[in-house]
Parts: structure tokens; sequence; C-alpha cells
């Protein structure tokens, strides 16, 4: 018997498709959020309701993922911006190589934002680099504040830390103070911004949050 | 779960390897995972069970070995093993961090060929 060794991380082949992507959303003038969270911490609520606040200032598309169906991809689009939805049939999470098929299948000359929306899970999403310019996350209070501690790869990932449901804080057991604490242990850089689609409180602080990532992003 | 998909990864890595070198069959594969990698070890373990058998790595065992997260304080330059996932310099207080080892997916080497010398290795139980 004889060694060989190889050295090759198993996401290179993921890396090398994502930075591709990157490259052909820099060359459309593109800015792109990778939004994450667990399932039902509600990504497309937050998507539905912030569309109509950035409509006037950028064109808007939008890739929605999803284990099945298209449902969500139907509300982004009564929005009148174009949305095209991955179905992964059963992978947990989006890939580069889905999200470069579904670039293909967008106008990119007609958009400059873009929203990807993951599939919806803590663990997964975090290891697969997609090509975006960041990767904001939610967190509803109704999952509870031991999540940074439970998951802490998403967190470390991330640039922006949406603390949602904010309005049901009356009715859960969450420590916003320990839950920013512990997040910002795992990730020092973290933006944090509590919010709320059900009543928009906070929405304009994560307004200002895009507007501020985009002006940076076309600096660059 | 994604652990599948990784695995594919892995074994086009191998057969791609050990294809090119025209060497015997695959007898062990020797794959480093972070404390911080988002991967399950039992899930890969699984994996690669089910689906090395049409490949170069079908009669090869699957070792891996875990890696723990080490961090550097780029203001004081203390290396940690932080406990907890807390990335703040226990030295220094700083935040500036990089992460050293425990993200690691990494195929590291694998063995091949037949075990001539019997001892040891898979190929002495066949």
């Amino acid at each position: 018997m004889h060694e060989i060794r190889i050295g090759e991380d198993l996401r290179k082949k993921n890396e090398a498709i994502a930075e591709e992507n990157r490259k052909l959303l820099a060359a459309h003038g593109i800015v792109t959020l990778n939004v994450m969270s667990a399932p039902g911490a509600g990504k497309t609520s937050l998507l539905i309701r912030t569309i109509p606040l950035l409509k006037e200032r950028y064109t808007i598309g939008v890739i929605e993922g999803d284990i099945q169906t298209t449902t969500d991809a139907e509300r982004i689009a009564a929005l009148g911006v174009p949305a095209h939805q991955i179905e992964t049939g059963g992978v947990c999470h989006l890939d580069a190589a889905m999200v470069h098929c579904a670039l293909h299948q967008l106008d990119l000359d007609s958009i400059d934002f873009l929203f990807i929306e993951n599939v919806g899970n803590l663990v997964c999403p975090a290891e697969f680099d997609l090509g975006e310019n960041a990767r904001v996350m939610l967190l509803s209070v109704s999952e509870g504040d031991d999540k940074p501690k439970k998951y802490p790869l998403m967190f470390r990932e991330s640039r922006l830390l949406l603390l949602n449901k904010v309005d049901l804080l009356p009715y859960v057991s969450f420590d916003v103070a320990k839950a920013r604490r512990e997040a910002r242990e795992i990730n020092p850089k973290l933006d944090i911004i509590e919010l709320s689609s059900t009543t928009g409180a906070g929405f304009e602080l994560w307004v200002a949050w895009i507007d501020d990532f985009v002006a940076a992003a076309r600096r660059r | 779960m994604h652990e599948a998909s990784l695995m594919k990864n892995l074994l086009s890595i191998v057969d791609r390897t050990a294809r090119g070198e025209g060497v015997g069959p695959v007898r062990m594969i020797r794959l480093k995972i972070g404390e911080m990698a988002g991967v399950n070890a039992d899930a890969l373990q699984f994996a690669f069970e089910v689906m090395a058998r049409e490949t170069a790595a079908a009669e090869a065992v699957l070792e891996i070995e875990k890696v723990p997260l080490m961090i550097r304080c780029t203001t004081c330059g203390a290396e940690l093993r932080p406990g907890g996932f807390v990335f703040i310099c226990t030295a220094c207080g700083s935040s500036e961090i990089e992460i050293l080892t425990g993200r690691e997916m990494e195929v590291d080497y694998i063995l091949v060929g037949d075990d001539a010398a019997g001892a040891g290795g898979p190929a002495a139980q066949e």
C-alpha cells in the first residue's frame, strides 16, 4: 500500500462556481443578499414587506429556494418583481450551481438588486457560498434565544442578524439581551436589527441598512 | 441532507486521483472534518457506505479525523482554543480574530494498492 496526498476541500467545486456567480453578478452591477433562517422564521414575509419599500430605488429580482412548491415565488411575483423558484427536490440548501442556473433564467440586465431566499434550515446553507455579497439571517423570537450557541456557524457567517417577530415578545420567553450577547460572541462584527414583518416595526432600520450596504458595495 | 452532496464530491476526488495514478484499489480515505464545519461525521459515514459501492473507493475504509477549532487574535497574536465558539480574545479582549483550524472538510490522503506486507490495513482481513 502507499499513500497519495490530496489535501482538497469538499467545498472547492461549490466555491469555484460561487466565484463565477460573483463575477457574473458584479459584471451586471447587481448587489446580492443571501437570506437564511430556519423554516418558518419569516423569510418570505420579510421580503414581501421589504420589496415595496425598496422598489423606487432598486430594480429587484428574487431567487426563491424551497425543497418543494412554487408558492413563495408566486407570492413574490405578485409584487411585480421577477422571481425564479428553485425546487431543490429534497436537498436541504441552495448551492452555487443551482443559483448559477437560476441566474440564467433572470434578465440580469434589468435588475440591480437580488434577494436569494435560501431553503429553511439553520445548518447546511451556512456551508454553501452562492456568490452573494453578504448573508443575512433571520431568527424569530418564537424559536428561542439559545440558537446562537446551538447553530454557531450560521451566526458566524452572517453580516446581519434580523431578530424577527418582536411583536410576539410579550408572549414568549425570549431574552433579547442574551441572544444579542451570544450572537456577538460568535461574530463580534454582526449587525443586529429587531423587527416585525407583521407590524412593520424596525423596518426603517433594515431598509437603511440595505441602502448603506448597497452604497458601500457599489463604491468597491 | 448535504452530507450526500459532499460525499459525491469526495468520491469524485478519490476516483479522479486513483484512476489518474493507475494504482490498485483504494484501501483507506482519510478525511479531516473541523469542529466548526457544518457537517455530521456519522451522516458522512452512512453516505459513504451507501454511495461508495460502484466507485474506486468501494473497498475502502473512511477514517474521519476531527480537527479542533483554533483561533488567532490578530491584535495581540495569542493562539487560543475557544470554548463555546466565543470569538473574543481571552488574552486582550480583542474581537479581531482569524480562524486557524476547525473549518476543514478536506480529503487529506488516500492509501492505495495491495497490502504486500499483509500486516494491518483492511486488505489483511480479506
